[in-house]
């Protein structure tokens, strides 16, 4: 039976009186998931608890089946991206991976052969004899992933990775993410900014009050939730007449027209059947475009944070 | 018109307040110093000493026999002065070797200059903060000896030829409180580190005296004691209250002139350090 | 290169930790880096320096001009009694070991090092080891000009007699840094504000090094000053009730408290939790 890369089984960690995390339970699968919850929600507690900073109060969490607090030796196989915008500011972008990869136990070729090719894949090769105290915010942060994805961790976790980037640069960031999922490694990636998680994942794990919210595909857990009912948006060259046929459909909860007249938005429990039902209507309609605004990670997290 | 805009309005701040506008920085850095329970454990013992002389005093007027061996006279409130220099050292590593260096190191030093406020008001503000420290251990203790020492020792002091000693507490307080006060704040600037800070200014004090003995013992010249800062305020302090200090004795200009030249070099140094742009070459 | 797995480098075990000398190497790598080229270490290059320029100035100004100046050879016990052994060297120690772990802490790098498969006590050992070798390094050479300068006043005569002396506080001042250094680290790991018990520890409570009795016992000085082969002359209880005890019971003492803080300190950092603040 294959270990789950990481494991949280009945974990809390609590500071004095405070829960941070409370009853945890929670496997990571191979593949990059999105770990997301509001402002003090436990998310950097997670993440310190699964990157063995921490030892949890009760319960346990293990990274790659051993415990993860007091097992040095899974960071062979583990890299950790933190939040924080810290760096001994004296060392060149190369000199700081090279130092990490001696302690991460390769020898002097090696480090130098994995540094260059980490800062290549984050576009800070150029920058590789510069002091990182003289790097910009955007070089900061590539340089700081640099540093966990250098020794080709098989578990990584990465603390808002793309916070400071130039759009270009975060485009690079998510498609390695990606790449990286692809390849079977496991990426737990923390963030705030939705739409950009939503770009490399759509598996997502939601914490909110130190509890696990919801887990699994962003698109299975909207279906689930059937006190909202779905938003869609349909444009059409006639929307009356869309209309007119729409609200006899029996799912149909509520219908209102867009400010310009061209829009015609539906509230449906059954999204599914409703897709099923609309398509002649809409062809008579000329609809031109049709989307449901919230199937996304911001909709999801709003309705579920709000219950 | 009955509906008003509900837009931006422009305030500015009353006259009087420009002249104060450093009194918040001086009074929230004291507010989160005070809260600290050590500090005011420190703060409580820098006034045991105080109650040693007050104890001298009433057991002198019991037993007048007794001023034999501990005289009490203008001179208790030099050397009580001089002890006390000590705890503004402590006091001012402990709560003064921050105060410039986390902003520093945090950037809020960008968050006070980017409101109305100047580089003087700034430094006015920390250096309130080593005044009001120091001088709750110098001042504070050195009036209410001298009020109480009226008080229990009336036929001692209450004459015209002590009338100096009111103002001479005042002076010496005060020089002592300045002194120490610029000279940690510009350790402070010096560094992003309030460690690093702190222990730098206990170095400075430190090291200068050992500096001090060394080259007096092995050279045998008077001018070294100049060397030591520590050295400088206890003979100040000697000259003011005429208190017998060991070691070779030096006219007060020179500890004073030592002093004066020692702030103005803090001040130079805090006018180059407290800076809204830091530029890295 | 990547195959999907991140597995291994070629000669790299990762079923286990990198041993305790490969990670303390590496980590004493990194920190003297930071050490050598600081503000900080300028700043006590300038005094554990500062002997050899009075030594220098000794040698300069004329005995003429000063007449009452102390010999060669007694100038040099009091530097290397009061300056060094008494003075700097604990501050240079408090200096630096109460910073080991609190400098990567203030500067929330210490993620990175806990990150690595590395034994924890091995971060410790790496700094102090750096924290040793740079304070040696200031300290040392500066020691031997001064005694060269110092001794060699009034010829050559006898300096060959007292190279064995000038070994001997060599000796002395490395196991001053020892012993201070695992104390003050201790100090370190243990209190978030460390300076201020440090400086009293150093200029109150090894005061009672001057006391009677059995007392002084509890200090560090008083280990150290009975190694010294100097022992210049002192005022007040210093000079009433100095002691000197034997050297084999002083050597067997400040092994136990190197040996017994340095221990404790990496007990203490191995299993303690730091808790950054964002």
């Amino acid at each position: 039976m294959s270990v789950a890369p990481l494991e949280f089984v009945r974990a809390s960690r609590w500071y004095g009186p405070v829960i941070a995390l409370n009853d945890v339970t929670v496997e990571i699968p191979p593949g990059v998931t999105g770990l997301l919850g509001p402002n003090g929600a436990g998310k950097s507690t997670f993440l310190k608890l699964a990157a063995g900073q921490l030892s949890p109060s009760q319960g346990e969490v293990r990274l790659l089946g051993v415990p993860a607090w007091g097992s040095p030796a899974v960071f062979h196989r583990v890299g950790f991206c933190p939040e924080v915008d810290a760096f001994w500011e004296g060392l060149t972008g190369l000199e700081f991976l090279m130092i990490l990869l001696r302690l991460t136990g390769f020898d002097e070729r090696e480090c130098r052969e994995r540094a260059e090719k980490a800062l290549q894949e984050v576009a800070l090769l150029d920058a590789k004899d510069r002091k990182i105290g003289g790097y910009s915010k955007g070089m900061r942060q590539r340089v700081k992933l640099a540093q966990s994805i250098a020794h080709e961790p098989e578990l990584l976790f990465l603390d808002e990775p793309v916070s400071g980037m130039d759009p270009v640069n975060r485009r690079r960031v998510i498609d390695l993410v990606k790449r990286m999922g692809r390849e079977g490694r496991t990426v737990v990636v923390s963030s705030h900014i939705l739409h950009e998680v939503e770009a490399m994942t759509r598996r997502v794990l939601l914490i909110h009050n130190g509890r696990i919210l919801a887990e699994g595909d962003v698109r299975e857990i909207r279906d689930l939730m059937d006190e909202h009912p779905h938003t869609v948006a349909l444009r059409a060259r006639d929307p009356r007449s869309l209309a007119e046929a729409v609200v006899r459909l029996p799912h149909v909860l509520s219908l209102s027209f867009g400010p310009e007249g061209e829009w015609v938005t539906v509230q449906t429990a059954k999204p599914d059947e409703f897709y099923g039902a609309v398509s002649g209507a809409a062809i008579e309609a000329g609809v031109s475009e049709m989307y449901s605004p919230d199937e996304d990670l911001e909709s999801v997290f709003k309705y579920l944070v709000a219950r | 018109m009955p509906i008003y805009e509900q837009t931006y309005r422009r305030y500015e701040a009353r006259e009087p307040l420009r002249a104060v506008r450093f009194w918040p920085i001086t009074r929230e850095a004291l507010r989160i110093i005070l809260a600290r329970r050590a500090f005011l454990a420190l703060l409580a013992g820098s006034w045991i000493p105080f109650i040693v002389r007050v104890v001298q005093i009433y057991v002198v007027t019991r037993f007048p026999e007794a001023g034999r061996i501990l005289p009490v006279d203008g001179r208790l409130f030099g050397e009580f002065l001089n002890q006390q220099i000590v705890f503004t050292l402590l006091l001012s590593i402990f709560g003064g070797a921050g105060l410039i260096a986390n902003d520093l190191r945090t950037g809020a030093i960008l968050v006070y200059l980017s409101r109305p406020l100047t580089r003087r008001d700034y430094v006015l503000g920390k250096l309130g903060v080593l005044l009001a420290l120091n001088l709750s251990v110098t001042l504070v203790p050195g009036l209410l000896l001298y009020a109480l020492a009226l008080a229990l020792a009336p036929e001692l002091f209450l004459k015209w030829s002590l009338a100096w000693i009111g103002p001479a507490v005042v002076l010496h307080s005060a020089v002592v409180s300045l002194s120490v006060g610029l000279l940690s704040l510009a350790v402070s600037s010096l560094s992003r580190s309030a460690r690093v800070a702190g222990l730098g200014f206990a170095g400075l004090f430190l090291g200068l005296e050992v500096v001090r003995g060394i080259l007096a013992q092995g050279f045998g010249l008077r001018p070294v004691a100049l060397l030591s800062l520590r050295a400088d305020l206890r003979a100040l302090g000697a000259a003011l209250f005429g208190v017998a200090e060991r070691g070779p004795s030096l006219p007060w200009s020179w500890p004073a002139a030592v002093l004066l030249a020692v702030s103005l070099l803090c001040l130079v140094i805090l006018r180059s350090r407290v800076r809204a742009v830091e530029i890295v070459s | 290169m990547t195959d999907g797995t991140g597995s291994a480098a070629r000669g790299r075990d990762t079923a286990r930790p990198l041993s305790l000398a490969v990670a303390a190497r590496g980590v004493f790598d990194l920190a003297l880096q930071g050490m050598v080229w600081s503000r900080r270490s300028l700043l006590m290059a300038i005094l554990l320096g500062l002997p050899a320029a009075v030594s220098i100035l000794y040698r300069v100004v004329p005995k003429a001009w000063v007449p009452s100046r102390l010999g060669g050879p007694d100038l040099y016990a009091l530097i290397a009694v009061f300056y060094y052994v008494r003075n700097f060297l604990p501050l240079a120690a408090l200096f630096y070991a109460t910073a080991l772990i609190a400098d990567e802490v203030e500067g929330r790098t210490l993620p990175y090092l806990l990150t690595r498969p590395i034994p924890r006590s091995a971060i410790l050992l790496g700094k102090f080891a750096a924290y040793l070798t740079t304070t040696l390094t200031l300290t040392l050479p500066a020691t031997v000009v001064t005694f060269f300068l110092l001794l060699t006043a009034r010829g050559f005569a006898g300096l060959g007699a007292s190279v064995p002396d000038l070994f001997r506080d060599m000796g002395v001042m490395v196991l001053a840094l020892l012993a201070y250094g695992a104390l003050f680290t201790l100090l370190g790991v243990l209190l978030r504000r460390p300076v201020i018990p440090g400086l009293l520890f150093l200029f109150a409570w090894e005061l009672i090094a001057n006391l009677p009795g059995y007392l002084p016992r509890f200090t560090i000085t008083v280990w150290l000053r009975s190694l010294m082969t100097h022992h210049p002359a002192e005022e007040g209880l210093a000079g009433l009730f100095a002691q000197t005890l034997p050297a084999g019971m002083c050597l067997g003492v400040l092994a136990a408290l190197i040996a017994g803080f340095l221990g404790l300190s990496l007990w203490i950092f191995s299993t303690r939790e730091y808790v950054l603040e964002q």
